[in-house]
């Protein structure tokens, strides 16, 4: 169309406005691209390690153990609903939890016990690749434990070290043991970081005198299905127990991640704010420097909706240019961002409302990281030209070609 | 009575008791007093008359880009008065041809486009209106200029483009509001030897405002417009 043709050219007439607009337009993109692929990495990395590495994307725990965690309110019969979930395409581990005292041989600490069913858990959790130093638990060395990175400086201890465990059995004696760290995890989260002893189940079942029954069982859902669509099967699976998913399980943590979308959107209006200044200057300006010459074009027959499309077909161009640029200069910065990532070594062990950061912050990358910013950037731009091109589409053309 | 003998000729424009009054802040401008105007297909007619005397504002207001406040314009024997803005904006495009003192040519497109951009608003086929186009600018002289832009043209030049836009669409009536006013004699004297031989030869009617004696004196009707009405209208011995 001659449309387009007439657009282009009137584009380049003020070359370097165009040029500092399309600068403008083509660096905020980027930085929003680039913004949008760290949140979403961050976001992804958040709510891999809640599911992947604790909290699992469902639990499904006995009625009422998580308003009074009794060592005795157990899921009587976990085998059958580990089998009824596995054959659904669900993971799920099931794990014994109590609390207690660790001492070594300079202090002591309160500490949570989880006992653990190690040829399960591994396809459920990664917590077993996340070791700092040493190696994880074994059904060969049943007095071997792994415990928490905090707790190993409490306690003074580091693998080899002994352990004695005390508390209180299921038949109401006391519970005590002597363990032998093996491993020391990476930061994981708070709880875990500051309280976790991780040991065998069969060595959790000696300790505590606790022949059956499951307090937990983590779930993993089959990736394709759908986080609520999972919470329904399992429900239905696990008829009389209580299932929660890991949004149930930590609500503000999830709310807030949530939220962190939102946020996202008010960061972009507020960088994009600028350029929309820059851009109906810049329209404003191409209007004012042409009034005469769109009211020729309006005494010569243009129709109002001819000069509107006239507009908007320089505005578009100048929104496709940034975005081109945009684009094509985020994408080496984000695959980098994607590969290799944002070192925050020097943070390591930093936590977010009790879920550990990654030690390198990298960027996700999908279409969204591209098609949210470059559509938020085509709303500001339309809000933006709005205004000049209907003063040019409707002015009056005797009085603009009077204009000199 | 008897029958006349010579059939009148058509009236392509009547104007009965036109006033315009611009309002400007608290005071008002009388443009037009009651003007009354006819003109005839066919015609070579000047309107002349001092500055601020009304001219551009029949011409506008002839032209349809302007409403007169009371009074009735008819253009064809349509009347333009109680027209929409988009039935005015048709009109202009189908109807009328324009053509300006500073010549107001569209500074990205070149000769070509400028002359075509009625016939493509119009929707003329684009190989249609390319031959038409080449073939009107050929006819006024600029043959082999037609990939020009306005400012790789001379004055002379990019009148005679603004004149082949006005009349590519064949328009009831060309109105041209002091066209000569930017030229030097050679090109003026161009240009109005062209608008002569199309009136001649395809009964194209012309309708200027001017000032300019060399206007004046080929034109063979000339209206004195003063004080937003006819003072004298004259009609010249065609030389
Ligand atoms: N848009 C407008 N707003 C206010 N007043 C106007 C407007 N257009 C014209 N006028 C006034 O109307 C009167 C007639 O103006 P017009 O332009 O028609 O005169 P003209 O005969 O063409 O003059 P010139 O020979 O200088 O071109 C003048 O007093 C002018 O100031
Ligand atoms: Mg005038």
């Amino acid at each position: 169309m001659e449309i387009w043709r007439t657009a282009w050219r009137n584009l380049w007439r003020n070359r370097r406005r165009t040029l500092v607009t399309l600068a403008a337009m083509a660096l905020a993109l980027c930085v929003m691209i680039l913004y949008s692929g760290l949140l979403g990495g961050y976001l992804r990395d958040m709510e891999r390690n809640i599911t992947a590495l604790e909290v699992g994307d469902l639990q499904v725990h006995a009625a009422g153990y998580l308003d009074d965690p009794s060592l005795h309110t157990r899921i009587a019969q976990p085998e059958a609903l580990l089998a009824r979930l596995r054959a659904g395409g669900y993971r799920a581990t099931p794990r014994l939890l109590a609390w207690g005292m660790a001492a070594a041989q300079e202090s002591s600490a309160g500490v949570s016990f989880r006992g653990v069913e190690l040829a399960s858990d591994s396809g459920v959790s990664s917590i077993h690749r996340r070791l700092q130093q040493g190696r994880w638990l074994d059904s060969a060395d049943p007095q071997g434990i792994v415990i928490g990175r905090q707790l190993a400086r409490i306690l003074a201890v580091s693998p080899g070290a002994e352990i004695v465990a005390l508390s209180q059995g299921a038949d109401g004696a006391l519970a005590a043991g002597l363990f032998r760290v093996r491993g020391v995890l990476q930061s994981i989260g708070d709880a875990t970081d500051r309280a976790g002893v991780f040991m065998t189940a069969a060595a959790f079942r000696e300790l505590f005198v606790l022949p059956g029954g499951a307090h937990q069982i983590v779930v993993r859902r089959p990736g394709t299905l759908a986080l609520p669509a999972a919470a329904q099967a399992v429900r239905a699976a696990a008829a009389g127990l209580d299932v929660q998913t890991w949004r149930e399980r930590m609500p503000t943590l999830a709310s807030l991640l949530d939220s962190a979308r939102g946020g996202m959107l008010v960061m972009f209006f507020i960088v994009y704010a600028a350029v929309a200044i820059l851009v109906l200057n810049a329209m404003l300006m191409a209007v004012f420097e042409r009034i005469r010459e769109l009211g020729v074009l309006k005494a010569l027959g243009v129709g109002p909706g001819g000069v509107l499309a006239l507009m908007l077909a320089e505005a578009s161009l100048l929104s496709l240019l940034a975005i081109a640029a945009g684009a094509a200069l985020a994408a080496p910065f984000l695959h980098y961002l994607q590969v290799v990532g944002l070192n925050l070594a020097s943070l390591a062990g930093v936590s977010f409302m009790g879920v550990a950061m990654n030690p390198v912050w990298r960027a996700h990358v999908n279409a969204a990281v591209f098609a949210e910013p470059i559509l938020a950037l085509l709303l500001i731009v339309a809000a933006a030209v709005c205004y000049p091109s209907l003063r040019a589409a409707f002015l009056d053309p005797v009085q603009a070609m009077r204009h000199s | 009575m008897e029958k006349q003998q010579t059939p009148q000729p058509e009236s392509i424009v009547e104007i009965e008791a036109v006033t315009r009054v611009y309002r400007q802040g608290a005071h008002e401008v009388h443009a037009l007093r009651g003007l009354n105007l006819q003109i005839a297909r066919g015609e070579f007619t000047a309107i002349c008359g001092p500055s601020g005397s009304g001219k551009t504002t029949l011409l506008n207001v002839i032209g349809a880009l302007d409403r007169p406040s009371s009074g009735s314009v008819r253009l064809e024997g349509r009347e333009l008065g109680n027209m929409s803005q988009r039935e005015r904006s048709a009109m202009r495009r189908d109807r009328i041809g324009f053509v300006f003192q500073s010549y107001n040519l569209v500074p990205v497109l070149s000769a070509c486009e400028n002359t075509e951009m009625v016939l493509a608003l119009q929707g003329v086929p684009r190989a249609e209106r390319r031959a038409q186009v080449l073939r009107l600018l050929g006819e006024v002289g600029l043959g082999g200029m037609e990939q020009r832009r306005p400012d790789e043209l001379s004055g002379g030049q990019q009148q005679r483009v603004a004149f082949a836009r006005a009349i590519a669409a064949q328009p009831a009536v060309v109105l041209a509001d002091e066209p000569t006013a930017n030229l030097d004699s050679e090109n003026a004297a161009r240009l109005l030897d062209l608008m002569e031989r199309l009136n001649r030869e395809r009964g194209l009617t012309f309708l200027f405002a001017t000032h300019d004696p060399r206007v004046m004196a080929r034109a063979r009707r000339i209206v004195r417009v003063e004080d937003g009405r006819v003072a004298q209208d004259e009609l010249r011995p065609v030389a």
